[in-house]
């Protein structure tokens, strides 16, 4: 059902297939009867991703991923974007997407509605994730570690599922005594973290968080607004990471499908596109325990469950 | 964000007695509006934000500076056709829908009305962006979640407005084929539906063009097309693009709408033929509707097979499980209750903000009898304004209201007050152009100034009719609070959010009745409010 479904998202951007192999495809799935996970067979492996970061860079260069993966694998690579957080974990649950470029706390959610789900790999960037609060100018706060200082500003965070943009943030704000959720008005939430940049630029919210590496990208592109500066940034934690699902292997009929997509990923070379495009020097092995303290901060924090 | 009104019934002989209900009702809605102002300036500390301009500038100025590089007009000429066949289909499965709801609701099928219309709040309650995000749940990447999400909705709308079309016919017909014995189906389609034609067809064309929008919300919880490259350039703040993908949209949205309104001009002034044979006109128009639903259905590879799937059941079961029983607890409640007071807050503001704004520029958009070239122009300024204003998605006009306001209830408001003006404004603009231009004209004649002659002679009898529009997107508002509640907007909307975003579906049942509640109620009340206008 893979070639149907890929049609479906319209395709922006990735190298779709054409509408006579597209009907063939149908064609026969309808003759297969239609069943939801076909068992066994060869059917595509369907990738999807939240764009986070540069989603827009991330949509057009898609298509290299896929097409490095395909050459891996011998299988055909479908491409789905989604924008939403929720939607992702969802479509995961339902099998309608393999593997999957999960942030640190919607790769726990994933796993935990569906079981058996392996984490593949993730960037060497990902082992130490970091978060920088940014404050606006006018607030006056010189740069330093103190969360507490923050307190009694107006504050937005990014994405209410966001690992860098709101759960460890809240859990180092908890951690220097300040509530997470206690801010004037309540906190924010912009939805992105380029969003929250603006936001804090404008002084709708006096301060914000946001994930380190969008900070650094929009600091060496110039594109900063001067009132908003850093004012510290957390400690490292373990973030975004490729999930497979479990029916992934026999759907694609790739037994060692895990195995060959750790080897694939961590074998890149440095310069290669695929590693430019994740903005990463490499990709490392990854644990389930590796993420093992976002699960219970987000338990903690009210965003597990 | 969906409007539900056909054109306003025209009575032969207003009636010359003035209703005393009116009073209580206009002061119920002053207090409505006080106790909303209160609530938008009681959170303290000034609501403006000087500071944001520099960024509502940026947003502004890429208006005239569209994304125009070859690579990304390519994706969004393919995203186009994604979002024509969600909304062709869309809008064909809801007047299937409605059809068919119209028969439970109209009075003249013998349906009860009440009944029906707690039967149809649920559907209707729901934006089509809960209702996308339901339906990927349980239906995964199926294209008929953004079928379904469109014409669920949209469907159970138009049943209602279908009902009230069908009931305003004159009964003579129909009572004479029932006496000379004809069944009752048989005496509604040949006594009821002809004279209601051109009705139904004038609202069918109008869901079109909503639907349009609606694909476009959708596109941007995930559904493909152009709301979804219009998401991916606003996550990104890359405002150029944002433009590039809103003037497609407009495009879109205008495109149906002025093939509706040829189509309503034909149906109610047939041009003279020489014999009895069908205007060749409408039935190209027909023809084609037909053809571009059956190949959106083609395009999206529609199979009614995945809706009856083995994994759709299973979904749905592992769905009910989790949000079934909801959640009750004493917290989640009050904390829903107080939410909800902010809700109708942001609607009421909503709407008083567009409610002005939409009568003064009613007189320029309408198009007028015998336009000047400086009329003419800014005639289509105007339009064009509105136009934007209501392609331009509110999660859109939510951050760039919160970049200049502080947080609270005034940004969410202001946001979907852009989007209610410039639905608003091209509805009381219509009622304007089809009102007796006579009284104007004789006011006019006698010496009156053109602003004297619309404050006399079309402000009193547009009042009434636009008052109602107005009153209808008072619900709509409501529904439309779930968009902006995230940004700093606060209500049921960001309660949601957050619960669809943890996966906390008893929570999420709860917080639904809620709005399904509230939606109705002010469903009753708008209505009752109409009934007093009337």
């Amino acid at each position: 059902m893979g070639p149907r479904r890929a049609a479906r998202s319209g395709g922006p951007g990735v190298p779709s297939l054409s509408r006579r192999s597209l009907l063939a495809a149908g064609a026969a799935v309808a003759l297969a009867g239609c069943g939801r996970p076909a068992a066994g067979g060869s059917a595509p492996l369907r990738i999807g991703a939240i764009p986070d970061q540069d989603p827009e860079v991330l949509q057009r260069l898609f298509g290299t991923v896929s097409a490095a993966v395909a050459g891996a694998l011998g299988r055909e690579v479908a491409y789905t974007p989604v924008t939403d957080y929720a939607a992702a974990v969802s479509l995961f649950r339902t099998g309608d997407l393999d593997l999957v470029w999960f942030g640190g706390l919607t790769g726990v959610q994933a796993r935990l509605q569906t079981p058996g789900a392996r984490p593949v790999a993730q960037r060497d960037v990902d082992r130490a994730f970091t978060s920088v609060f940014v404050v606006n100018t006018a607030t006056g706060l010189a740069p330093s570690g103190d969360l507490t200082a923050l307190a009694p500003l107006r504050f937005t965070y990014g994405s209410p599922t966001s690992t860098s943009g709101r759960l460890m943030p809240a859990w180092f704000l908890r951690e220097a005594g300040v509530d997470p959720e206690g801010f004037p008005g309540g906190p924010g939430f912009a939805g992105s973290h380029d969003a929250t940049l603006a936001l804090v630029a404008s002084g709708t919210y006096e301060a914000g968080v946001l994930n380190a590496q969008v900070w650094r990208a929009r600091t060496a592109e110039g594109a900063v607004d001067p009132a908003v500066v850093r004012h510290a940034e957390t400690p490292p934690y373990a973030d975004y990471h490729w999930l497979l699902h479990p029916a992934a292997a026999g759907r694609t009929g790739v037994p060692d499908l895990h195995d060959r997509l750790v080897a694939f990923l961590t074998g890149l070379r440095p310069g290669d596109p695929v590693l430019d495009l994740f903005g990463a020097g490499a990709f490392v092995a990854v644990q389930a325990s590796d993420h093992d303290r976002i699960e219970q901060v987000g338990r903690e924090l009210g965003l597990l469950r | 964000m969906t409007a539900t009104l056909p054109r306003p019934v025209h009575r032969a002989a207003p009636r010359l007695r003035r209703d005393r209900r009116r009073w209580a009702w206009g002061l119920g809605a002053a207090a409505l509006l006080v106790w909303s102002l209160a609530g938008a300036g009681s959170s303290g500390g000034g609501v403006v934000n000087p500071g944001g301009t520099a960024q509502l500038a940026r947003f502004a100025a890429a208006a005239w500076d569209p994304a125009l590089d070859a690579p990304y007009l390519g994706v969004l000429a393919r995203s186009v056709l994604v979002t024509v066949a969600h909304a062709a289909a869309g809008t064909a499965l809801a007047l299937v829908v409605g059809a068919a709801g119209a028969v439970l609701v109209s009075r003249a099928a013998g349906g009860r009305r009440w009944a029906a219309r707690g039967l149809l709040a649920v559907p209707r309650g729901l934006h089509e962006a809960v209702w996308g995000l339901l339906l990927v749940n349980v239906l995964g990447l199926d294209p008929w979640v953004a079928v379904l999400a469109i014409g669920l909705p949209a469907g159970a709308a138009t049943a209602q407005v279908f009902a009230a079309l069908v009931d305003e016919v004159p009964r003579e017909a129909y009572r004479a084929l029932l006496a000379a014995g004809a069944g009752r189906p048989a005496a509604a389609l040949y006594g009821l539906l002809p004279p209601a034609a051109g009705g139904l067809l004038s609202y069918a064309a109008y869901r079109l063009e909503c639907a349009v929008r609606s694909a476009v919300v959708l596109g941007m919880v995930g559904a493909g097309g152009l709301g979804y490259q219009l998401a991916l350039s606003f996550a990104s703040l890359r405002w150029a693009q944002v433009w590039t993908a809103v003037y497609a949209l407009a495009a879109l949205s205008l495109l149906a709408e002025l093939g509706g309104r040829a189509a309503r001009r034909r149906l109610a002034a047939p041009p003279p033929s020489p014999s009895e044979r069908r205007d060749p006109v409408l039935t190209a128009a027909a023809a084609g509707t037909v053809v571009l639903v059956g190949w959106s259905a083609w395009y999206l590879a529609l199979s009614p097979a995945s809706l009856v799937s083995a994994g759709t059941a299973e979904q749905l079961a592992y769905l009910s499980a989790a949000a079934w029983p909801p959640a009750t607890d004493g917290g989640l409640l009050r904390t829903v209750a107080g939410l909800a007071v902010d809700t109708v807050q942001v609607s009421v503001l909503a709407v008083a903000v567009a409610l002005p704004g939409a009568l003064l520029l009613a007189g320029p958009a309408a198009r007028a009898e015998r336009p000047t070239p400086a009329r003419r122009v800014t005639g289509a300024l105007v339009r064009g304004g509105l136009l934007l204003l209501r392609t331009v998605p509110a999660p859109v006009w939510a951050l760039v209201a919160l970049f200049v306001l502080r947080p609270g209830v005034l940004p969410g408001a202001l946001a979907l007050a852009a989007g209610t003006l410039g639905v608003l404004g091209r509805l009381a603009a219509e009622v304007t152009e089809e009102l007796d231009p006579r009284p104007r004209a004789a006011l006019a004649a006698l010496g009156a100034r053109p602003v004297g002659a619309w404050l006399y002679g079309v402000a009193p009898r547009a009042a009434g009719p636009v008052l109602a529009h107005a009153l209808h997107r008072w619900e709509v508002a409501v529904r439309d609070t779930v968009l902006v509640g995230l940004l700093g907007a606060g209500g049921l909307g960001a309660l949601l959010a957050t619960e669809l975003a943890t996966f906390d579906w008893a929570a999420v049942t709860t917080v639904l009745a809620a709005v399904v509640v509230l939606t109705w109620a002010v469903d009753v009340v708008s209505d009752r409010a109409r009934a007093a206008l009337r």
